[in-house]
């Protein structure tokens, strides 16, 4: 045995730097999405101000609360954990200060890109490529403090919270990097690299698993930390704990494709994603279970700990939201779930009750440690448990009802066979009041958050900061196996980090291969269709102010094959219509109707006028005001970059074409659609983005009439 | 050449449902590996695993009663 024992500190200004940030964009992405939810049904309060109109701060809401309050919520965890767990102060310092202000840095550049409308467009993934680059970076220096930490550790084996931060690292890394290819035509505008069908994959693998390794994995690893501290008792299950971890990473990676079930998704590729993902439960109830059973016997510290009551509601919110996930990716399900509310009541069971009540009860238990003092108020730690989870209740249940109801009003038929909501609006008119409710939950959330940063305001002024605690343990004897004999090869795991690295990469990458590699090989995959053609110029530029307004934030793109969509909006999406999109541009929520077939449904003028005030065309409409797209000039310059780009991932436009032809045919139409427009009675201006616009909503689903679907020839 | 081969299956496979069925498998002899493991292991190092957090090595005593109430 050894019996140097070593002295040294745990860097807590690390910590407190990430807390502090995590309360800090936590309010700010709660109060965005706080005026998101008011634009819902009061379209007016963006004040007719593009940059803060629902499309645009959309993203913004679902980035800042997942990259900068959980973002920063994971980081201070694994920060204040890995240290005491590996018995070590973190590897580097100054990695430790890149991965902060680099990570703070970020979210600025992404608070100020997406309004302004730089946006790629793809769900968690919309920061454009510098930003991309940028996370790369930091990432990587979050993980090589993360490694070299493990490496200088004192504690041989590796506790089960630290197998979840590694799968993090990782599987955050390949997902990252797959789902940004992207070909730039711009300082901050891109193309992806992927299509259509190939596009939605890779996409919906990289959503649907940075739900899994940024929101859930860690959180995983920090309750396995935090849970036994605050009960001051060991895991329930340590063995339990084992199974949930490997049978949880080796399964998630495969449930992307339950985001496009009923799509023009292949089949086979829905089915493995649906069945994968009811196998979910297994492994997420056993981590839930172990969770809640490691207080056993000490459900009288739940009573009076803050901290703890906020642990049993997120541990039991995962719970929640694992079980109604794989529910809702049963195809039957589904079908009534999927473009409602129903989705987003499910993603903020999830991110205010697993995420947000774990981050909350995180906060709790570290200020008053790194200030080495008292709570400053349990009552109003309290006061703050009961008032969030009563505004998650008032947002979650108004919301499932909601999504429930347009779900059911979608399909309904009348007895003669008719639609008996033909028109969309009605549907939504009818669960405005729904979203009312939901935005008095999301008030009471967010007073209850403004509430606990009080709190631990005061705690800090009532205490003295350590900036660093002292700690004592044995260095890592170089040959274990020498002293102890031979060890059993799990053992060897525990204490081999890179093996365990490797391992664990593997297992994640098993389900991301088998559905993604057949997806790009198989040419049956996506049928082409002979008369899709790419977009012209002035489509394109459409495409991007399409893109730029988050206009997929409302109105998806993908017809399903049911009647009651065929019936509403035309002949169902085919693989083969979307080779040219770079990117898909399906969408996953329906506020407005699916604009699949919207060519041709209006003439050139309604579009005008729907732009220019929605109630207009549609009394009563959600949808804001476009006033500035009647107004802005179209940006052209960029034009011959943008069909390079396009060409560069493989969009046929003839060589040279980009060098005047180009120009000469986006005059063409634009003339025409001002000509469209004046028999509309409408004075439009041939170089204003209305018309670019005008021109991509009027190509939308007009390739595929009259046209035969053939399979590309080998 | 290994690459040429499963490339070409891949690209004549008519039913796809193969994919099912190889990843249902693949993953129950995954799951049947990791409890079998997870079984075999040893009951004093569960314990002792399941116990590392609550020893930090912090010279001043960190417990939860201590700092809260």
């Amino acid at each position: 045995m050894n019996t140097n024992i070593e002295t040294f500190k745990y860097d807590n200004r690390i910590v407190r730097a990430f807390a502090i940030a995590t309360v800090v964009w936590g309010i700010v992405g709660m109060l965005v999405g706080l005026l998101a939810a008011v634009e819902l049904f009061f379209p007016g309060a963006n004040l007719n101000l593009q940059f803060i109109t629902f499309g645009r701060i959309r993203p913004l809401h679902t980035n800042a609360v997942i990259f900068a309050f959980v973002g920063n919520g994971m980081f201070m965890g694994i920060y204040y954990s890995l240290q005491r767990l590996c018995k070590a102060r973190m590897f580097s310092d100054w990695l430790s200060w890149f991965n902060f202000w680099g990570w703070q840095l970020i979210i600025v550049s992404a608070a100020l890109t997406l309004p302004l409308g730089f946006t790629t467009s793809k769900e968690y993934a919309e920061l454009e490529w510098p930003i991309k680059i940028a996370i790369t970076i930091v990432w990587v220096a979050f993980a090589v403090n993360l490694f070299g930490t493990i490496v200088k550790r004192r504690e041989k084996h590796m506790y089960v919270a630290i197998w979840f931060y590694i799968a993090t690292v990782v599987t955050i890394a390949v997902l990252h990097i797959t789902n940004s290819m992207s070909m730039p035509w711009s300082w901050l505008k891109s193309y992806s690299m992927y299509a259509g069908v190939q596009d939605a994959l890779v996409q919906w693998w990289y959503g649907h698993n940075a739900v899994a390794f940024f929101l859930t994995t860690p959180y995983l690893g920090l309750m396995y930390y935090f849970l036994p501290k605050a009960a001051n008792r060991p895991v329930f299950s340590y063995r339990l704990s084992i199974i949930h971890f490997w049978a949880l990473v080796f399964l998630y990676i495969w449930a992307g494709p339950h985001h496009l079930l009923y799509s023009a998704l292949p089949d086979w590729a829905q089915s493995l994603g649906m069945v994968f993902s009811l196998m979910l439960i297994a492994p997420s109830w056993g981590g839930m279970l172990n969770g809640l059973l490691t207080l056993r016997g000490a459900w009288d510290k739940v009573r009076q700990d803050p901290m703890l009551k906020f642990m049993v509601v997120a541990v039991t919110a995962y719970g929640m939201a694992t079980l109604e996930g794989p529910l809702l990716s049963i195809k039957t399900v589904n079908s009534l779930s999927h473009y409602t509310d129903w989705t987003i009541a499910h993603v903020h069971v999830g991110a205010m009750g697993w995420n947000g009540f774990l981050t909350f009860s995180m906060l709790y238990y570290l200020f008053p440690r790194l200030y080495n003092t008292k709570l400053w108020s349990v009552k109003l730690a309290n006061y703050h448990f009961w008032i969030a989870l009563l505004g998650m209740m008032f947002y979650a249940i108004p919301i499932y009802i909601a999504g429930i109801t347009e779900g059911l009003m979608w399909k309904q038929f009348t007895k003669d066979g008719f639609l008996q909501y033909p028109n969309f609006l009605e549907t939504i008119l009818q669960v405005v009041p729904m979203f009312k409710l939901r935005a008095i939950g999301g008030t009471l959330y967010i007073v209850g958050t403004l509430m606990m940063a009080y709190n631990l305001y005061k705690t800090a002024k009532s205490g003295v900061f350590e900036p660093d605690t002292e700690a004592q343990a044995a260095p890592l004897e170089k040959s274990p196996a020498a002293v102890q004999g031979k060890p059993a090869w799990h053992r060897l795991l525990e204490g081999r980090p890179l093996f365990f690295t490797v391992l664990a990469t593997v297992a994640i990458l098993v389900g991301g291969l088998v559905e993604i590699i057949p997806m790009f090989l198989i040419q049956q995959n996506v049928p082409t269709i002979v008369s899709v053609h790419p977009y012209t110029p002035l489509e394109v530029l459409g495409r991007d102010i399409y893109i730029r307004e988050g206009c997929l934030g409302c109105h998806s793109q993908m017809i399903r094959p049911f009647r009651s969509e065929t019936e509403r909006y035309g002949e169902y999406s085919k693989a083969g219509e979307f080779v040219y999109d770079h990117p898909f541009l399906w969408g996953s929520e329906r506020k407005g109707p699916d604009l699949a077939r919207e060519g041709g449904r209006y003439p050139d003028a309604w579009h005008y006028n729907h732009m220019d005030d929605p109630r207009s065309t549609s009394p009563g409409s959600i949808m804001p005001r476009y006033l500035w797209l009647l107004t802005q000039k179209m940006e052209t310059d960029s034009l011959p970059a943008r069909l390079n780009a396009l060409r560069k991932v493989g969009v046929p436009y003839p060589a040279g074409y980009e060098n005047g032809p180009a120009q000469k045919d986006l005059q063409a139409q634009a003339g025409k659609v001002v000509a469209n427009l004046k028999q509309g009675s409408v004075k439009g201006e041939a170089d204003k983005e209305i018309i670019a616009l005008i021109a991509y909503l009027q190509r939308l689903g007009t390739d595929i009439k009259s046209a035969p679907v053939t399979t590309a020839a080998k | 050449m290994i690459y040429h081969i499963v490339h070409s299956l891949l690209r004549e496979a008519e039913n796809l449902n193969v994919y099912g069925l190889f990843s249902f498998f693949l993953f129950f002899g995954f799951f049947i590996g990791v409890l079998v493991w997870a079984f075999a292991l040893n009951e004093n190092h569960l314990d002792k695993m399941g116990g590392l957090p609550l020893d930090g090595g912090e010279r001043r005593g960190e417990s939860s009663e201590k700092i809260q109430s």
